[in-house]
């Protein structure tokens, strides 16, 4: 078996092929770790500089309960990931930060309190510039690498049929199945000996830069980004393999092998997702936006009904209570909004499935902290900040036994200062054990593939006429 | 002699098994991106229509001239099913006013998208053939010359009394009849799609000649690289290989290394700042021309009895990144109160010198803008485009979105047809005497009748004008193939067999 694996290896290195390969995956290696040390400085620099502005305007509420409880936390910034040079993911579209703030229409003389809300990233309307995909490791490995792969194997045994060299391999007392794994190995360790050198001369700008900090965590991930990458190629490498030795002659394996990756590569991801996502619309942001209002009106109507003009004051609770509810209301139909919005993408991603393209492109962005997943963390970590918050806000209260312990009204809160170290601070954090969960599905799909493909590849290597 | 000779050529390239793979694959792309093209398609259409009538409600609900919402709308392009090009990307309306200068900078977007599946980019069908043609292109072309060699039936075709340049015609011919099969069908399927969901006209119908023609020299430029490399190479697996990086970079990854890596010169920040603070000055001087006029009728300040009595409302700002400048000069009040009733004389006087002031100045501010825009962004996508042309899929993506409409300049066109509309609306306020008018400020006594308002009408630019953007690069291809053709007829005729 080995005796099999050396010759292809040495078969491919000599090759005009590999040589490209090379050439090629270095070339994009370089241009993505260049671009990277480029954009990231000032990416993180962006997030110190808002993360920081956050805090101390958080700061500057600690001058009374009150004003926290109505002014909310502020904004919450999203952290960037160090590993953003693996996959950008749809960084580029989505926003940067939530927000707690009090924002809105008053109420009936009063200051409303402060509400969760999750701004829409408005995108850039006056990009005349053409588009472009992002070099990212994951379009790199996505498209580049499994175009290489393709590239290697598809005459792998049908070149040997043609060439007639197949049969005096089979003369000698070797079993099939070994045959075949020998030229599984030879073909994957040729495909990634380029890649494994463009990755190295990759991390090696990036690590030696002074720019960029990679700790323990982060080569944790990129280890298992190149596990990952390991599966994917194996999978096109059986493919491969598969095509070659079903086809037997090598201008139509290729042909084959290229459609193939043609629609499961560049195609089907994207169509699949415009298909899956078209399945129900949620309303527009603008008309989300416009029924929001409408509710803050209808809350404000139907206190004037019960309690008539703002001019004559009911009682504090009953101004606490209103305050409170409405706060509620108008956040859960933001969080409604939102949801409905994360579903439409889940179902959009759901359905692209099917490729493993964008089962890669997913693994990727979970375990470079980047994208929609990631974005998902973020919104769960906002949202148990704000519940951390509030929290906070009402044992303080508590705390103080002069006060009416109605939050969001002056006269009914505690009027004792606030230490500003005492008040909770929103902190972005990854969390590598969730990004194993959500992944999970994704790698045992993957697994699945390369299983399928793999035992066609051998099956149609067996059952062979020679 | 060259008749034989094609006939062989069609008849090995129609038989094999490629072609009906090639045949099949490009037909089922073309077709299900289509149908989800025209899906989406459709929904821009019913966004764009919405958008329509809730202007119209806005206009009629304006009172007063002074409060008026007038915008524009920008409706989908029935030919961005071919390539979107920036016909979905960029603001599809936009505000008209006299203190305002409607640009391609300043626009919104109705009907905005969900970010989390923003990602995902809708293909269209030149993409579809710029992936698909090319490859095709290729993959017949690698071993016509190379295998004839290796199998030694160049040498028997050559022992006929016979050219090499009528044999490089014959293929040449052959191969490009087979391979306009797929292309031909695969579009007739999606007219097919196209005709039944949405009505083309006859001049739609030329644009996509334009589109075929163009696609057809595209997938000959691939064709003959094909040939170059089968002719300069002497076994076909080189000739493969070689063929397929050449793809590969040409297609993958070269449009998006140079867009990566240029990145906009470092003194743009530097002459956005100058053009700001120019605009800036302008507005000075035209707020200080406003203060004097309102000292000379001593009515000046933010709190004096007539701003009171007017609920005024003033802005006039310049945006540091993109420039947008606008002057707005309004009254938010419903009634004027019988004891400041003196006061609606010298409220016409304001109205009528300020708001043609706030015209003049927005325009002179306009230049300046102008300018600077041109400078800082289209210069820069100009230069990103011209990068692209060195691969052919560059030529190919101009060309067509040029047909399309779907180009700058093509929604350039719109913006254009925006501003002449804020002229005509600009000429209607004057020819009303609106300046000078109670209805301007105040709607207590009759309200505006907007009925008289001459409509927007926007013309998408016809064939000719299309054909003039689309040509260059057309032409560009041409040249391309004539000199691969010329390379190939060369390298052939030198070469040993």
């Amino acid at each position: 078996m080995w005796h099999i694996a050396k010759r292809e290896l040495y078969d491919n290195l000599n090759s005009l092929r590999f040589a490209l390969a090379t050439v090629l995956l270095l070339a994009l290696m370089l241009t993505n770790a260049v671009l990277y040390l480029r954009e990231h400085p000032k990416r993180t620099q962006a997030y110190h500089n808002a993360a920081a502005g956050a805090i101390k305007t958080l700061e500057s509420r600690s001058t009374s309960l009150y004003r926290l409880a109505t002014e909310g936390p502020g904004d919450m910034h999203k952290a960037p990931s160090p590993l953003r040079f693996c996959a950008e993911g749809d960084e580029a579209f989505l926003p940067t930060h939530a927000g707690g703030a009090n924002y809105g229409r008053r109420i009936a003389n009063m200051t409303p309190i402060w509400r969760m809300f999750y701004p829409q990233k408005t995108p850039n309307l006056f990009n005349i510039r053409p588009d472009f995909t992002t070099l990212d490791w994951a379009f790199i490995v996505g498209y580049v690498l499994s175009f290489i792969a393709i590239l290697f194997t598809f005459d792998s045994i049908s070149g040997e049929l043609e060439r007639g060299t197949l049969r005096l391999t089979l003369a000698n007392a070797i079993p099939r199945h070994i045959v075949l794994v020998g030229k599984f190995l030879g073909a994957f360790i040729s495909v990634n000996i380029p890649f494994a050198v463009a990755v190295l001369m990759n991390l090696i700008l990036i690590s030696t830069s002074d720019a960029v900090q990679l700790n323990a965590e982060a080569w944790g991930r990129l280890g298992i980004l190149y596990g990952i990458v390991i599966l994917y190629t194996c999978l096109f490498i059986a493919l491969g393999l598969l095509i070659s030795a079903a086809v037997r002659e090598s201008g139509v394996s290729l042909v084959v092998l290229l459609l193939i990756w043609v629609s499961f590569v560049v195609f089907m991801p994207n169509t699949l997702a415009s298909i899956g996502s078209r399945t129900s619309v949620p309303i527009a942001y603008e008309e989300f936006w416009v029924r929001r209002m409408q509710l803050a009106d209808a809350a404000r109507e139907a206190y004037r009904n019960k309690y008539g003009d703002s001019q004559t004051t009911p009682s504090v609770h009953v101004l606490g209570e209103y305050v409170t509810s409405e706060a509620e209301e108008n956040e859960d139909y933001n969080e409604a909004y939102l949801k409905l919005q994360i579903e439409q993408g889940k179902r959009a991603r759901a359905i692209t499935r099917i490729s493993p393209t964008a089962i890669v492109q997913r693994l990727f962005e979970s375990f470079a902290g980047t994208g929609f997943e990631r974005h998902l963390q973020f919104i769960e970590n906002v949202q148990r900040y704000a519940r951390q918050y509030r929290e906070f806000v009402i044992d303080t209260d508590r705390a103080d036994p002069e006060s009416l312990h109605v939050v969001g009204i002056q006269e009914g809160m505690s009027q004792k200062p606030v230490s500003p170290e005492a008040i909770p601070k929103f902190k972005d954090t990854l969390n590598l054990n969730r990004d194993f969960n959500t992944a999970a599905t994704d790698l045992l799909l993957l697994v699945l593939f390369l299983m399928v493909i793999a035992s066609g590849a051998y099956l149609a290597f067996v059952r062979l006429e020679i | 002699m060259l008749k034989i000779l094609i006939r062989r050529e069609l008849l090995d390239n129609l038989m094999t098994f490629r072609f009906a793979a090639v045949l099949l694959i490009t037909l089922l792309l073309v077709v299900a991106n289509t149908v989800v093209l025209i899906q989406d398609y459709e929904q821009r259409l019913k966004s764009y229509n919405d958008s329509v009538k809730r202007h119209q409600q806005e206009l009629r609900n304006s009172k007063t001239y002074s409060t008026a919402f007038l915008f524009v709308n920008r409706a989908p392009n029935p030919l961005s099913i071919f390539n979107a090009g920036l016909d979905k990307r960029l603001g599809n309306y936009i505000g008209i006013y006299h203190g305002f200068m409607p640009t391609l900078w300043d626009a919104r977007m109705h009907g905005t998208d969900n970010p989390f599946i923003a990602f995902f980019s809708s293909i269209d069908i030149v993409f579809v053939f710029e992936v698909i043609l090319s490859l095709m292109g290729l993959i017949f072309a690698y071993d016509a010359i190379a295998g004839e060699r290796e199998r030694g039936t160049l040498r028997l075709v050559l022992a006929q009394p016979i050219g090499r340049g009528q044999i490089l015609l014959a293929k040449y011919i052959s191969t490009m009849a087979c391979l306009l099969v797929p292309l031909i069908l695969s579009l007739l399927f999606a007219l097919l799609l196209l005709t039944r969901s949405m009505p083309l006209s006859t001049a739609d119908f030329l644009r996509i000649a334009g589109i075929v023609l163009t696609s057809f020299a595209y997938l000959s430029v691939f064709y003959l690289i094909g040939l170059l490399i089968s002719v300069a190479t002497r076994r076909t697996g080189t000739a493969l290989m070689l063929a397929m990086f050449i793809w590969g970079f040409l297609i993958l990854v070269y449009p998006n290394l140079i867009r990566a890596t240029v990145s906009p010169g470092g003194d743009i920040q530097a002459r956005v700042k100058t053009a700001h603070n120019q605009i800036q000055q302008i507005l000075n001087e035209y707020e200080r021309e406003r203060q004097k006029f309102l000292e000379t009728e001593g009515i000046a300040g933010e709190s004096s009895e007539f701003s009171k009595a007017l609920g005024f409302y003033h802005q006039a700002d310049v945006n540091p990144v993109t420039l947008t400048t606008y002057i707005e000069n309004m009254s938010v009040i419903s009634e004027i109160r019988p004891d400041f009733e003196k006061y609606v004389p010298v409220a016409k006087r304001y109205y009528n010198f300020v708001e043609p002031l706030a015209a003049r100045t927005v325009e002179k501010a306009w230049r300046v803008r102008k300018q600077a825009l041109e400078e800082i962004y289209v210069k820069q996508a100009t230069t990103d485009r011209i990068l692209l042309k060195l691969s052919p899929v560059g030529i190919y993506d101009a060309a067509t979105q040029a047909w399309t409409g779907t180009d700058l300049s093509g929604l350039r066109d719109f913006f254009y047809a925006a501003q002449r509309y804020r002229k005509v609306v600009i000429d209607y306020l004057y020819a009303k005497d609106a300046f000078s008018s109670r209805e301007w400020f105040v709607a207590d006594k009759g309200a505006v009748d907007w009925r008289t308002l001459p409509a927007f009408t926007f013309q998408r630019s016809d064939v000719g004008t299309n054909a003039k953007r689309a040509l260059p690069d057309l032409f560009l291809l041409l040249i391309c193939n004539l000199v691969l053709f010329m390379a190939i007829v060369l390298i052939f005729i030198r070469s040993e067999v």
